[in-house]
C-alpha cells in the first residue's frame, strides 16, 4: 500500500485558540479532495497549516511521509517545493507581468534554459486560457484571469499536490467551469492531487473525487459527494440542502 | 536523484533518439541539448524520439518536445514520437492543441506618439488636479457655511499627527540651521568689524527663507508622504470606492480635514522654527562674537519687521497647500496594486519639493521687484 501524500494525525489548527481539533485525514495520489464548510469553520486555516504556513497547535502534519513541522526550516523547503498553492487573493506579484509571475518558480528553483522556461510558461498559460495576457500586469486583468494566473503559477513545477483556496469564488459559471476542468486536467495529466477549499457546490460536484466537510471544530463527514449528500449529520444536511433550496 | 540518458542512432537521414529514465525538470535539459544539436545537423531530415524506456514525463519534457518540433519544422525536418505510453500521452495533453504562437511583443510608441502621450498625460493630471481643487473648495465652503460637516474629530486628529509629532524634528533642524547661518556670517562679518550684523543676517534668513523652507521640506517627507500612502492604500483597498458608493464625498471625508490641518500646522511650525532658528544664531553669536543676547534681540527687533514675518508665513501657507494637494492628488490616483502606492508616495515628495522651490523663487522675485519700486 502506498503512503498517502498528505496525512494529518490528531491535528489541531488555529491562530491562538483552535478552530479545528484532533483532525485525522489523508490525501492520496491523483485525487481531488474538496474541503467544505461554512464561513469561519477553519477551512482556509487548515489549508495554510498543511502547506507549511501556520504551525498546528497540536498533532502532526506529514507531507510525503515526512513530518512537516518537526524538521528545520531548511529541511522543510524541499517538501514545500513539491506542492503548489493558489491563494484565495491570488497573491500575484503586482510589479511583474503575468508571464514573469508564472515563470518565477522555474527561474528561481530550476536550471532550465530560458527558452524552455518561456515555452513551459506559454503552454501553462494557454492551458489555463490566458495565453494572450502573458505580457499584462496583474492589475490589468480581471479577477478570474488573475485566479487562472495564480493556478498556472501554482502548477508550473508539476507539483504532487496543488492546494487551491476558493479557486472559483466570485467567478461567473462559465469561467468557474473552465477552472474546474483545468483542475481535472492537472489531476489526469500530471497525476497531481488537488485539495480545493470551496463553497461552490457545482464546482465540487464537477471535480471532487472526495469531500471533507468541516463543522463544529472537526470533521463532520467525509466521503464522496453522493455519500455526503446522504449524510444525516445536521451541518452536512444544512450545507447541501439549504443551498439546494 | 532522477536520471536521464540519451543515445542517438543514425539510420540514413533519420536520427533515432533513445531516451532512458525520467524526463523531468532536473534532467530535461540533457534531452533539450541533444534535440537542439540534431536540429542543426544538415544531413538529418527526420528525428524520432523513442519513449520506450522513459519513466516520468513532466511539463518541462513536454515543453522541450514542443520547442524541438518547432525548431525542426523551421529547418524543414520532421519529428516523430514513438512508444508513448498512457502517462506520456496524458502529459502531452498539457500542450496547446492548436499550436498557438507565443504572444507578439507589442510595438512601442514612436517618439512623436510618446511626446503626444506625455502631453495628454500632463493635461490629464492638470484636469484632475483642477477637479480636486474645485471639489475641495466647494466642500470646504459647504463646511464653512455649515451645510456639511467634516467627520467628528478628524481635523484635530490630523493636526496632532502632522503637528505635534513634527515639533521635535522641525525644532532641532531649525536650531542647527540658525547656528550654521550664524557661523557662516560671523566668520565673514568679523573680518570687517561688522560682527553685530550677524543678528540681521540670521533674523532675515530664518524668517524670510529658511524656516518656511525647512518646515515645508520636513512636512513633505513626513506628512505629504504619509497622506499619499494612506490615501493610495485606501484607493487600492477599494475604501475610496466604498465611500463613493455610500454617497460620501471622499474629498470632504478625507481631503478637507487634511488640508485644514495643514493650513494650521504649517504656519504654526514655521513660526516656531523662526524663533528656534534665531535662538540658535543667538547662541553662536554669544559664544563666538561675545554679542550679548539683549543686543542680538534689539538688532532683530529693529531689522526684522512684521512684513518679513508675514512674507514667511504667507509662503508657508502656500507650501502647505502644495504639499496637501500634491499628496491627495497622487494618493487618490493610485490604481490597482501596491507598487502604485509606492509610486504615489515618491511622486508626492519629488513634485512637492520641486513646486515648493519654484514657488519660493517666484515669491523672492516678486517681493524683490515690489521692494525696488
Amino acid at each position: 500500500m502506498t503512503e498517502p501524500l498528505l496525512q494529518c494525525v490528531d491535528v489541531s489548527v488555529g491562530y491562538e485558540t483552535p478552530v479545528l481539533q484532533n483532525l485525522n485525514l489523508e490525501i492520496d495520489r491523483a485525487e481531488i479532495v474538496a474541503l467544505l464548510g461554512g464561513s469561519g469553520c477553519g477551512k482556509s486555516t487548515l489549508l495554510r497549516t498543511v502547506c507549511g504556513l501556520v504551525r498546528p497547535l497540536g498533532g502532526e502534519v506529514r507531507l510525503f511521509g515526512e513530518s512537516l513541522y518537526d524538521v528545520e526550516a531548511e529541511a522543510r523547503t524541499p517538501l514545500l517545493r513539491r506542492i503548489g498553492v493558489a491563494f484565495q487573493q491570488d497573491a500575484l506579484f503586482s510589479s511583474m507581468t503575468i508571464e514573469d509571475n508564472v515563470a518565477l518558480p522555474l527561474r528561481e528553483l530550476t536550471k532550465l534554459p530560458a527558452s524552455v522556461v518561456q515555452e513551459m510558461v506559454r503552454m501553462r498559460l494557454e492551458l489555463v486560457g490566458i495565453g494572450d495576457l502573458a505580457r499584462r500586469m496583474p492589475a490589468q486583468v480581471s479577477g478570474g484571469q488573475r485566479k487562472r494566473a495564480a493556478l498556472a503559477r501554482a502548477s508550473i513545477l508539476d507539483p504532487e499536490i496543488i492546494f487551491a483556496d476558493e479557486p472559483t469564488a466570485g467567478l461567473d459559471p462559465v469561467v468557474a467551469a473552465d477552472i474546474d476542468s483545468t483542475l481535472v486536467k492537472f489531476r489526469d495529466a500530471l497525476g497531481s492531487s488537488i485539495v480545493v477549499v470551496s463553497h461552490e457546490l457545482e464546482s465540487i460536484r464537477a471535480t471532487a473525487d472526495r469531500a471533507i466537510m468541516l463543522a463544529d471544530g472537526g470533521i463532520a463527514a467525509m466521503g464522496t459527494i453522493d455519500e455526503l449528500q446522504q449524510s444525516r449529520d445536521r451541518s452536512v444536511y444544512e450545507f447541501f440542502h439549504a443551498r439546494a433550496g | 536523484m532522477a536520471t536521464a540518458a540519451t543515445s542517438v542512432e543514425r539510420s540514413g537521414r533519420t536520427a533515432v533518439v533513445r531516451v532512458r529514465g525520467d524526463v523531468i525538470v532536473p534532467t530535461a535539459r540533457y534531452l533539450y541539448g541533444t534535440l537542439r544539436g540534431l536540429a542543426k545537423r544538415r544531413e538529418v531530415k527526420r528525428v524520432v524520439v523513442d519513449f520506450g524506456e522513459v519513466g516520468r514525463l513532466d511539463s518541462s519534457g513536454v515543453a522541450i518536445i514542443e520547442l524541438a518540433k518547432r525548431a525542426l519544422h523551421r529547418s524543414g525536418k520532421e519529428l516523430a514520437l514513438e512508444h508513448l505510453d498512457e502517462r506520456h500521452t496524458a502529459a502531452f495533453e498539457l500542450a496547446p492543441k492548436d499550436g498557438a504562437k507565443p504572444p507578439k511583443q507589442e510595438e512601442g510608441p514612436t517618439w512623436l506618439e510618446a511626446i503626444g502621450e506625455r502631453v495628454l498625460k500632463i493635461g490629464d493630471t492638470l484636469r484632475t488636479l483642477g477637479h480636486l481643487l474645485r471639489e475641495t473648495l466647494t466642500q470646504g465652503w459647504a463646511i464653512a457655511t455649515r451645510r456639511r460637516r467634516v467627520p467628528s474629530g478628524s481635523v484635530s486628529a490630523q493636526i496632532l499627527a502632522m503637528g505635534a509629532d513634527a515639533v521635535f524634528i522641525v525644532g532641532l533642524l531649525s536650531f542647527l540651521l540658525g547656528m550654521t547661518v550664524a557661523f557662516q556670517g560671523a566668520v565673514q562679518l568679523q573680518k570687517f568689524g561688522a560682527g553685530v550684523f550677524v543678528a540681521d543676517m540670521v533674523g532675515w534668513s530664518m524668517v524670510r527663507e529658511f524656516s518656511p523652507l525647512i518646515t515645508a521640506i520636513v512636512l513633505t517627507g513626513r506628512t505629504g508622504a504619509a497622506i499619499a500612502a494612506e490615501l493610495g492604500t485606501m484607493r487600492v483597498g477599494s475604501e475610496i470606492d466604498a465611500l463613493t458608493t455610500m454617497g460620501v464625498s471622499p474629498v470632504r471625508f478625507l481631503v478637507v480635514p487634511r488640508m485644514v490641518a495643514l493650513t494650521f500646522v504649517q504656519p504654526a511650525l514655521t513660526l516656531m522654527s523662526m524663533f528656534i532658528g534665531i535662538t540658535g544664531g543667538l547662541l553662536v553669536a554669544a559664544l563666538t562674537l561675545g554679542l550679548s543676547p539683549a543686543t542680538f534681540w534689539a538688532h532683530i527687533a529693529e531689522r526684522v519687521t512684521l512684513a518679513d514675518f508675514a512674507q514667511g508665513l504667507g509662503k508657508s501657507l502656500g507650501f502647505a497647500w502644495i504639499i496637501g494637494f500634491t499628496a491627495c492628488h497622487f494618493g487618490l490616483r493610485a490604481t490597482g496594486d501596491a507598487t502604485s502606492v509606492g509610486r504615489a508616495t515618491t511622486r508626492t515628495v519629488v513634485v512637492s519639493i520641486f513646486l515648493i522651490v519654484v514657488l519660493d523663487a517666484l515669491f523672492a522675485t516678486i517681493i524683490t521687484i515690489a521692494r525696488s519700486r
